[in-house]
């Protein structure tokens, strides 16, 4: 008798591949997201089946959640500009030619031959491999905090997750020096159901989201996948215009998104200085300068991935209100 | 309690406090972008001093050391990049306080500076970066700031062209990701010591080739070039000069690291990588010469350029390969500072004249002469004409190749020479003939203090062949193929 587990591992690998099949193949954007979302809500689990917890939680909160978000946003968006779902989303924008049959199969057999080849790699290279974890077993006593994943983000290659915080930074910044115009999409219309989740919403929100940055020191959590929860309640606030994003409230964003990143790289580069190097926390205080870090970051990750869900920097709209038609 | 800093964490820190401060304080980015660059301009000279006298400089960031930590290195390589970087970056931004200036500029103003140094810091983070995986976050810092200052002058081109060169860029760092996860699987570590002398196992030979796709892709290496013409042609020209000046080194770079480090290919592989180098000459130089834009043709020759240092890399196969890296460098420094030049300049007769039709050049009866002489000694570096550091670069690009035997890399160089020739030929008869203006001609005109700067860099790439000899000789120091067979 089979092992039910394998069972449910073959079904749930088989079920991702036929997702990411139909999600390209699906001609119609809208089903094409959802496929889209909940092939990352299932490669979550499979995460989980991987013994990766750090990751799957961080799939479904960023990869899934906030991505598939951004995602229905966008759309709304093209489905704004273009006026009609069917039209091209941009105008000025030629449909492309029909693509030949044989340069089709031309392209699949290459990247056919690729995949054989990169899967030649892969079941060539040590099943496995020797990894970092012995080294992050060795060195977890004197990491200040009693997670290995927390314990290799924050302290081992803490550069590294400042570098990425960087990415975020650079991101929004990005997006927000995009002149988007004085129109914005309108918001599809909240019914009653919708502000009364919210509401009920938010407080849990806030709990869970707190308690995965908090519980990273020891368990699996931690600055992002805290941060992507938080966001959601950034979400929620601008898709029930509870909270308008105004001119007058850039300043503070402004700080909001460079918090994390300036918090860690001070922390870093002060924490250098008799004897020690930068990034190399005093052990004394390492549990307090990781979680330091972790909640300004945390919050800064939550700020900018609400804004990039919003998608512009709030100028100041001319007289007469909002260009919405 | 004392802080003691190291030149090497300040060239990463100081731009990205730097980028922190600009972008908080909107109204003095200027200001806080220009000491910035001056301060970390000073980090890397302390830093070039330290490596001249006591050879490569290594600092294991949190006291664990590699392969656990991450451990920042400079030798002479590295800081002959950084030096690029800073130099060219601080002209280029003097440059950039006046093509910014104008009132309707505010908002390009307001976040050039916070883009430009958070480029400045993913740069410096990959000359000084000593780990794979590091090396993958900072060039997705970099794409991520690069695509900010493509899109930045907001016209419609610049968005399309910049929305490409994204999907370019991204599908690039995830191809090396992956690349890189290959080497986890087989090494189990990450940092560049651990690939020296490893056996190359199918695994490592897929991680190499999904990294070097990723990184042409990056570099714009033929053809997978498709992205840059319009994307260096579109932006604004301070962001069009980072662009082609000093952005598309970085992912070069990485490729001569991993040639350094890695189980590099057969002599089959290498002579590919030379044709697609071979591929990118021609076929930059022929759009070059066809393009009817100013800028336009100056980003192909970008695209021909990049191609000629693929060709240096390939110029005397497997067994020369620790000596054509020199070639290479030499050729990256000289497209760097010449390029940045050329762009510069070019955004300057854009801006007098009004546009930058090549055709029309010479309708006009404004003439830039300043900038169009800028533009000249540009490209005697781009065309490799002696003295300039072009020229010793195509130089020992040739030499490696005819001592070697390998005649096709030289006859390559020669026609992409010849074709730079035609190319650049096309926009100085629009420089020099006067016939077709009607109005009289104010010869004078369009000298402005914002050809100093320009005109710096490109007396800087005639200038520093005469100082090809010490160079070469720095660029040696903490000698990168000491470890080749």
């Amino acid at each position: 008798m089979a092992d039910p587990l394998m069972i449910f591992d073959i079904l749930l690998a088989l079920s991702i591949v036929a997702l990411a099949t139909a999600s390209l193949s699906v001609r119609d954007q809208f089903t094409m997201i959802v496929l889209f979302i909940i092939f990352g809500l299932l490669s979550a689990l499979a995460w989980v089946r991987l013994s990766a917890p750090d990751v799957a939680l961080a799939e479904a909160a960023i990869g899934t959640g906030v991505t598939g978000a951004l995602l229905l946003k966008t759309l709304h968006h093209l489905r704004f500009v273009s006026g009609s779902r069917n039209r091209q989303p941009m105008t000025g924008v030629a449909p492309l030619p029909p693509v030949p049959l044989g340069v089709t199969l031309a392209n699949a057999a290459f990247c056919g031959l690729i995949t054989l080849g990169l899967a030649a790699g892969f079941l060539g290279a040590p099943a496995a491999g020797p990894g970092f974890d012995m080294l992050v077993a060795e060195a977890m006593p004197t990491s200040g905090v009693a997670h290995p994943v927390t314990g290799v983000l924050l302290n081992f290659r803490a550069y590294d997750t400042l570098m990425e915080v960087v990415v975020l930074l650079a991101a929004v910044v990005a997006v927000w020096q995009i002149e988007r115009g004085l129109s914005e999409a309108p918001a599809p219309v909240m019914g009653v159901v919708w502000q009364g989740f919210a509401r009920l919403a938010l407080p849990a929100i806030v709990v869970v989201g707190t308690y995965l940055l908090w519980g990273g020191a020891e368990a699996p959590g931690g600055a992002f996948q805290g941060g992507a929860v938080l966001a959601a309640m950034g979400l929620l606030l601008l898709l029930t215009r509870a909270y308008v994003p105004q001119p007058g409230h850039r300043g503070i964003a402004r700080w909001a998104f460079v918090l994390g990143t300036g918090v860690f790289a001070l922390v870093a580069l002060l924490v250098a200085g008799g004897g020690r190097v930068a990034f190399e926390y005093p052990l004394e205080h390492a549990k307090t300068l990781i979680l330091l870090i972790e909640g300004m970051v945390t919050i800064s990750i939550a700020v900018t991935l609400a804004a990039l869900f919003h998608g512009r920097e709030p100028v100041a709209l001319t007289t007469g209100g909002r260009h919405d038609t | 309690m004392s802080v003691d800093l190291s030149p090497i964490t300040l060239a990463i820190f100081v731009p990205l406090f730097g980028a922190i401060m600009a972008f908080l304080l909107p109204r003095a980015a200027s200001v806080i972008g220009l000491a910035t660059l001056a301060l970390t301009t000073g980090a890397v000279i302390w830093l070039a001093r330290a490596v001249l006298t006591g050879g490569a400089v290594v600092l294991p960031l949190g006291g664990w050391g590699a392969p656990l930590g991450i451990d920042l290195r400079a030798d002479g390589l590295s800081v002959a990049m950084l030096g690029l970087t800073c130099a060219v970056g601080f002209l280029v931004s003097v440059a950039a306080l006046d093509s910014l200036k104008g009132a309707q500029q505010a908002r390009q103003r307001q976040y050039f500076w916070p883009l430009w140094l958070l480029l400045l810091t993913g740069m410096n983070g990959v000359y000084l970066g000593t780990d794979i995986f590091n090396l993958y976050v900072m060039i997705e810092v970099i794409a991520l700031a690069a695509v900010g200052l493509t899109v930045l002058s907001g016209s419609r081109a610049a968005v399309q062209a910049g929305l490409e060169y994204m999907y370019a860029s991204i599908l690039g760092a995830l191809l090396f990701l992956m690349g890189v996860g290959f080497i986890y699987l087989q090494l189990g570590r990450l940092d560049f010591a651990g690939l020296t002398g490893a056996e190359p196992t199918g695994a490592l030979i897929a991680a190499l080739a999904l990294m070097f796709v990723g990184l042409a892709l990056k570099t714009a290496l033929f053809p997978l070039h498709f992205w840059l013409p319009a994307a260096h042609a579109n932006a604004t020209a301070p962001a069009s000069a980072l662009l082609s000046g000093l952005v598309v080194k970085a992912a070069l770079y990485i490729v001569l690291r991993l040639a350094q480090y890695m189980p590099f290919p057969s002599e089959t592989l290498l002579t590919l990588v030379g044709l697609m180098g071979a591929g990118a000459v021609i076929w930059g130089g022929i759009q070059a010469l066809r393009a009817e834009r100013l800028k336009l043709l100056v980003a192909w020759s970008t695209v021909a350029q990049i191609g000629l240092i693929f060709v240096a890399f390939a110029r005397a196969g497997e067994v020369g390969l620790p000596e054509s890296w020199k070639a290479a460098a030499l050729l990256i420094l000289a497209h760097g500072i010449a390029k940045a030049a050329m762009f510069l300049a070019a955004g300057r007769i854009k801006d007098e004249i009004g546009h930058d039709v090549i055709r029309d050049l010479d309708r006009s009866p404004i003439r830039p002469t300043l900038a169009q002489f800028t533009f000249a000694l540009a490209a005697i570096s781009l065309i490799g004409l002696p003295p300039s550091l072009g020229f010793i670069g195509k130089w020992s690009l040739m030499e490696g190749a005819m001592a070697a035997g390998y005649w096709h890399w030289v006859a390559v160089t020669m026609a992409g020479t010849l074709m730079s020739v035609a190319y650049f030929s096309r926009v100085f008869a629009g420089f020099l003939r006067f016939d077709r203006v009607r109005a009289p001609v104010g010869e004078h005109q369009g000298w402005a203090l914002a050809d100093a700067a320009p005109l710096t860099l490109a007396l800087a790439a005639i200038g520093l062949g005469l100082l090809a000899a010490p160079i070469l000789g720095f660029i040696e120091i903490g000698y990168p193929f000491g470890v080749a067979p």
